[in-house]
């Protein structure tokens, strides 16, 4: 009785490492991006073959993006096969990959693991519609910017409580933003200003992805949220009935690509190749086959707090 | 409908479910052994290890997850060790359970009853044979259901990995939503999904505990099943069909009584060996409650002692300190020349020196509560630890088993359960137990006291055979006046942790000389009348 007992035991134990060896062992199926070589123009150009010729380690070499796939029209996963992701900045980074000689593949985190990611040294470089700020700078990183930033104010259909802009027209709203987004903190400076004026401050709700907070907005529980306009226009495309623009809202900050602070040859060559990229018109015509309208391209200049 | 149906088939997602598992395999794995040591190390005697494994468990199970997951992933890069989001995501998970393992697995370990590690000691197993075989075994089947509700929250704690790019089931879920607005679609499929891994650990969870049930039908003998058909009720002992020729008479047999009077005189007179036991002085306290205060006692080879004395006279402790299940604070005893517990110089020795020492000295152990492994058959209670400690091979463990469990009259429930046997029963078989190795010396500790009043003349008649055959030294603690005249060469009585008064059963008992031992005889005697 007892050989059987510790025979299944046995039995169990093995069964189960086996099964544990058998799941890690699996190879991993990263999301592979969706256009390859797909710029081919663009990397015959002179300014590119020089770039490469300047840059031989970046030729031949896998740049990890870290990304936060949730914008839809600049970075999501494709719906139709969720295994590749899509959007204005995967064609962005194609083009930079296409220009400088790299393969490009993603690492998709959470929004606010961006910058830790690079500078922990998981991924390579951002390219995820990350609005170039000193502070997220300090975490490590250096941003060559590339768009300038225009907010919508996404609110329910017919703009029920009148929001104008981030001014005190929010005093006793609802206000669903993104963690980590810039938007997190000109919300919060109008508390004190409300106060002042003697009316309710506003609340902010902080949500993990861009599809939370329209659903936020959808559901009542919040009166308002602001994204780059673009992104704001594709969810009123998707539910017409419900959802509004209130207003567009010019940010003094200018979207950036993030690279390891001191990795200077790198950061260097990207920017190189987006002037290129701007130059050729390349940029303009991504944005229009995104449909971002509102996309204004910012000459590629460097932040750095390094 | 259809956008469900859609979601909850796209392998998108279902891929995502692998690397779910995969965090959940090495989340549970990983937390289980790790969880080990922790537990291991807070159990141990070592107060540094001890002190690790509490920092460890304060630290990890007072912080978020969700930051555990963050340190792994972004932090420890800075120290140069970088690891692939899923290798993150798992060791994240594992250093987070192994906390919840090592409380799981602490409070199952402290849950087996002690009376079982006392047993084992005194059979003489090592610390480590004893932890293999009778505590881990019963522990096990206690923690099953907890282990397996662990199982379902490392698959759920594992959703928090997605913040760190693992791409499992809840990071799909996230992207595919922020893609295609089919919002509630793809998180009731992916609920779904939950759901059906979830319910198949609690299967697996069950179908262990199924496994592990000792009153498992399939596993019962015919021969089990035979017996338990042929008797009425489990608690209830049956009678032997024909009365046991070695039961005591007690005043139950009617017209026995009085009259039939046994002592060392019946059969002719004994003659006994060079001094067997010998205690010096010895001394033992519990805190500021001193037990023992300094007894010196002498038994001789074949000499059988009755130890009586009221509760809270130190008889038990007396007979704990003779195998060292209870270490001395003065004095010493020896047997047959060993102090057992103790090395050439006095110092104490490690428990599984001990072990041997206690084999070597050949010292059997009745307990008061029976303390038979509740997770073996009567049968395997008295084979196995002829297997374990002695080394005898599996069908002459069982043979012996068998030759002594018919010997206390137990040769009809050798397949039986502790839990399925009457105390009386279980107490034969606890006395076969301790027989099994050929013992010098068999201590009895109060074997009577925790068995119904119709119960106590089974096992005082198996002790009796024991006493009448000769050869076997035994020192038994008892409250039963007629049953140490009957049996006892010597009696010894003690009070307040000495010995006040000893000698035949007829001084002591008959004619006692100190004021403690006749309070306690005309007690006693008052009570047995």
């Amino acid at each position: 009785m007892l050989t059987t007992k510790s025979t299944r035991t046995a039995g169990l134990a093995t069964g189960a490492l086996a099964a544990l060896l058998a799941l890690t062992a699996c190879s991993s199926s990263e999301p592979k991006a969706a256009a390859e070589a797909a710029f081919p123009e663009l990397a015959a150009s002179a300014a590119c073959v020089e770039l490469r010729e300047k840059n031989p380690d970046l030729v031949g070499a896998t740049k990890t993006n870290a990304l936060n796939p949730h914008t839809p029209g600049y970075e999501v996963v494709n719906p139709e096969n969720p295994d590749e992701f899509i959007g204005f900045d995967i064609d962005l980074g194609d083009a930079i990959g296409d220009c400088l000689g790299f393969d490009v593949d993603y690492l998709p985190v959470g929004f606010s693991e961006l910058v830790p990611t690079v500078a922990s040294g998981q991924a390579d470089w951002i390219v995820s519609n990350l609005y170039a700020t000193e502070e997220r700078a300090h975490g490590g990183v250096d941003f060559i910017s590339y768009s300038k930033v225009f907010d919508g104010i996404l609110v329910a259909a017919g703009n029920p409580k009148g929001v104008t802009g981030i001014d005190t027209s929010l005093c006793g709203t609802t206000v669903a933003l993104n963690k980590g987004y810039v938007e997190v903190p000109l919300v919060e400076a109008m508390i004190p200003e409300c106060e002042a004026a003697g009316l309710k401050a506003p609340t902010v709700s902080l949500f993990d992805s861009s599809a939370d907070c329209v659903q936020a907005i959808l559901s009542g529980r919040a009166d308002a949220y602001m994204n780059d306009i673009n992104t704001v226009k594709g969810y009123i495309a998707e539910h017409p009935q419900d959802l509004d623009s209130a207003e567009t809202v010019m940010l003094d900050y200018e979207i950036g690509i993030g690279v390891l602070q001191g990795e200077h040859e790198f950061r260097d060559a990207v920017q190189a190749a987006l002037v290129e990229i701007q130059g050729s018109g390349l940029q303009a015509e991504l944005a229009t086959k995104w449909s971002l309208d509102e996309n204004a391209l910012a000459e590629p200049a460097v932040l750095s707090v390094g | 409908m259809t956008e469900f149906l859609h979601y909850l088939t796209l392998p998108y997602l279902l891929d995502g479910i692998l690397f779910t598992l995969r965090l959940t395999a090495m989340g549970f794995v990983g937390g289980m052994i790790l969880g080990l040591f922790l537990a291991a190390m807070q159990l141990t005697r070592f107060r540094a290890l001890t002190w690790v494994a509490r920092a460890y468990v304060t630290l990890y199970r007072g912080t978020p997850l969700i930051l555990q997951l963050v340190f792994v992933f972004s932090v420890l890069p800075r120290a140069g060790i970088v690891l692939s989001p899923l290798v993150a995501g798992g060791v994240a998970l594992a250093l987070n359970e192994a906390v919840f393992f090592a409380e799981i697995f602490r409070s199952g370990i402290k849950g087996v009853d002690p009376g079982q590690v006392a047993a084992g000691r005194a059979l003489g197993l090592r610390p480590a044979l004893l932890m293999r075989r009778v505590v881990a075994p019963q522990a096990l089947r206690s923690m099953v259901p907890s282990l397996g509700s662990e199982a379902v929250t490392t698959m759920k704690n594992s959703a928090l990995a997605s913040i760190i790019a693992v791409p499992e089931l809840t990071l799909r879920t996230q992207q595919l939503a922020s893609a295609t607005f089919d919002y509630f679609e793809i998180y009731f499929a992916t609920a779904v999904m939950y759901l059906v891994l979830t319910a198949a650990l609690t299967l697996i969870q069950l179908a262990v505990e199924r496994a592990l049930d000792l009153d498992r039908p399939a596993r019962a003998s015919l021969r089990t099943w035979a017996s338990r058909l042929g008797r009425p009720a489990t608690g209830v002992p049956a009678a032997p069909a024909e009365p046991d020729p070695r039961r005591v008479p007690d005043r139950t047999d009617s017209g026995l009584g009085s009259v039939a009077r046994l002592t060392q005189a019946d059969p002719p007179p004994r003659s006994f060996g060079q001094a067997l036991i010998e205690a010096y002085g010895l001394r033992k306290s519990y805190g500021e409650n001193e037990v023992l205060r300094g007894i010196d006692l002498q038994v001789r080879e074949g000499e059988v002692i009755a130890l009586l004395g009221p509760s809270g006279s130190g008889k038990s402790t007396l007979l704990r300190c003779i195998n060292h299940l209870e270490g001395l604070d003065g004095g010493a005893v020896l047997v047959g020349g060993t102090s057992i517990g103790y090395g050439d110089r006095g110092g104490e020795l490690v428990e599984r020196h001990v072990a041997k020492q206690r084999v070597d000295a050949g010292v059997g152990m009745v307990f008061q509560q029976f303390n038979l492994f509740h997770h073996l058959t009567a049968r395997e209670n008295v084979a196995a630890p002829l297997r374990w400690v002695h080394g005898w091979s599996r069908e002459d463990a069982a043979a012996r088993a068998d030759e002594l469990l018919a010997q206390v009259g137990m040769a009809h429930r050798a397949d039986a359960l502790p839990r399925h046997m009457s105390g009386g029963q279980q107490q034969r078989v606890g006395i076969a137990r301790a027989l099994a190795s050929n013992p010098r010396v068999l201590l009895l500790d109060e074997p009577t006291s925790a068995l119904d009043p119709e119960l106590v003349a089974e096992v005082l008649g198996v002790i009796q055979g024991l006493a009448r055959q000769g050869g076997l030294t035994m020192i038994i603690a008892t409250h039963q006046l007629r049953f140490a005249r009957e049996v006892a060469d010597r009696v010894v009585f003690m009070a307040g942790g000495v010995v006040v008064e000893q000698g035949t059963a007829e001084q002591v008992i008959g004619d006692p000389q100190v004021e403690a031992t006749r309070r306690f005889v005309r007690a006693m005697d008052s009570a047995e009348v």
